[in-house]
């Protein structure tokens, strides 16, 4: 279809048809039109000139019926959730406001038919509250002696909006928001996904809610380095402070192998020795850079990041319904 | 600052780099120091490696006046060249060539051993001959590790102490008038 459409658009007509769209050819047409050449360059020198046409919401185009989107959502997330919840938490307020401006621009009498749609204000911070909760939860549980910084930094990227944005976008909560503006804005997209995990919980428990988050956010770490998302500007003070904290011994750093010391492109293994055992090693591309990235090396086999770790359980939770609290613990 | 880069990067940074490595050919036979040589100059030991990938590392061989030929090699075999022009086809033993330039065999060795095709003459570059043991100073800072021996050197008689050679089992102890050559 692609390849027909640009053989006409470069007027070379072999086969004379009539496109009707995407996926949609008549090849049987009476006789080659004359005007069809002239009419398909003007129409692709306008497509060239206005450039492509501005996004529409899916809610705008043909075959939309909400109700049925929005059943469908929960059954494909396959949670069961209370419809009305699901629905209010659609609805954003800067939705309700520029419908509310609509109305009175077009006339209607706000006190007689007043908008009887709910904000997903509360549901949206009681949704953010549990979200935050249970991911600090679980990140504890998983990774016991990540402190407190560490926990705080990997709850607050998986609850960003460019994670929290992904996960929405590619779960179509885009095309079942109520927002005023097209494409709808990152701050709103993240209010209506917590919103709509605030309305999972009321809808089917914490149990379930949490079940969800694990799912859908904690799935987004898999891959990513402990120190991607939490950014610590001195390691090596870090580590000091966490050895003696534990009472092992202080490290110290020795070259361990150089290649080309004198050439453009040098390369230092740096290893951290503590009461002569190593604890880690790092290479770098300077002596310094070599020993900040093995104590950074040191900081992630200390607080079990490292990429050899055993993997997390997403297992169906058959056995984990009844212990909520032993649920964190053991998806390690 | 390649302080801050992320933790791919540096790892990345230490897989692609080009180590130097060192091997000492003193008393080794030069085809084994070759063949040594240009399976790290290809870059064969590593994993990583392709054909089109450029990741060899450098060699250093140092004592290459020193390199030991088994059987009568050193006068039995002959290295050619031709320039082209009438009356130029020189002949020389591997003695000769040795005594006009102490690298020249390994050098050659090596070129022979390596793919022949136009990456041939870049990793060349990166072999570093010294005839011996003296080498200078940016060579020595760049060096990442020595390679062991392929030969292992055989102890010269002068070599052993008098105790040992005591020790050593005799077949028959001759009488006291045996008189030996």
């Amino acid at each position: 279809m692609a390849a027909c459409r640009a053989l006409v658009s470069r007027a070379v007509l072999p086969l004379h048809f009539h496109y009707v769209s995407r996926g949609v050819m008549l090849t049987h047409v009476r006789e080659k039109k004359r005007w069809m050449k002239a009419y398909t360059l003007i129409m692709e020198r306008k497509r060239k000139m206005e450039g492509p046409p501005p996004p529409k919401p899916r809610s705008q185009q043909t075959n939309f019926d909400y109700h049925a989107e929005v059943e469908a959502f929960g059954a494909r997330v396959q949670e069961r959730f209370s419809l009305e919840l699901l629905k209010t938490a659609f609805v954003n307020t800067c939705y309700l406001r520029s419908e509310e401006e609509r109305r009175r621009a077009l006339g209607h009498d706000l006190e007689t038919t007043a908008l009887n749609l709910k904000d997903n204000g509360e549901l949206c911070v009681h949704g953010q509250e549990f979200t935050k909760g249970f991911l600090s939860d679980w990140c504890r549980g998983s990774f016991p002696s990540l402190p407190e910084e560490g926990v705080a930094a990997v709850v607050g990227h998986l609850t960003g909006s460019e994670v929290m944005c992904h996960v929405a976008r590619n779960l179509a909560l885009e095309d079942l928001t109520m927002s005023a503006e097209f494409p709808v804005p990152d701050e709103t997209l993240q209010g209506t996904f917590f919103a709509v995990i605030g309305a999972l919980e009321q809808s089917s428990g914490s149990v379930r809610a949490g079940l969800f988050i694990r799912d859908f956010l904690v799935t987004q770490l898999i891959g990513k380095d402990l120190f991607d998302m939490w950014k610590v500007v001195d390691p090596m003070g870090l580590l000091v402070k966490e050895l003696s904290r534990k009472g092992i011994a202080l490290p110290e750093p020795r070259l361990i192998r150089s290649a080309g010391a004198s050439t453009v492109l040098p390369l230092y293994f740096v290893g951290l020795y503590s009461d002569r055992k190593l604890l880690a090693q790092g290479p770098g591309e300077t002596v310094l850079a070599a020993e900040e990235e093995a104590a950074r090396v040191a900081l992630r086999k200390l607080y079990g990041f490292t990429e050899n770790r055993r993997p997390w359980d997403f297992t169906a939770p058959r056995e984990q319904l009844q212990k909520p609290s032993a649920q964190a613990l053991s998806s390690r | 600052m390649t302080c801050a880069l992320p933790k791919k990067t540096q790892s990345q940074w230490a897989t692609f780099a080009r180590s130097w490595f060192l091997i000492d050919a003193r008393m080794q036979p030069p085809g084994k120091i070759a063949s040594m040589c240009s399976v790290r100059l290809q870059g064969k030991h590593k994993p990583i490696y392709h054909p089109l990938s450029d990741i060899g590392d450098h060699v250093v061989v140092m004592n290459t006046r020193h390199i030991a030929f088994s059987g009568n090699k050193w006068e039995q075999k002959v290295y050619s060249s031709h320039t082209g022009y009438p009356g130029s086809f020189k002949q020389l033993t591997a003695a000769q060539m040795h005594k006009k330039d102490p690298t020249a065999i390994i050098k050659l060795a090596v070129y022979g051993m390596l793919p022949k095709n136009l990456t041939r003459r870049t990793m060349m570059q990166r072999l570093h001959l010294f005839p011996d043991d003296v080498l200078p100073e940016d060579i020595l800072k760049n060096l990442t590790e020595e390679l062991p021996q392929p030969r292992e050197i055989p102890r010269k008689l002068s070599e052993y102490t008098q105790e040992e050679r005591n020790a050593f089992p005799m077949l028959w102890t001759p009488p006291e008038d045996y008189r030996m050559k």
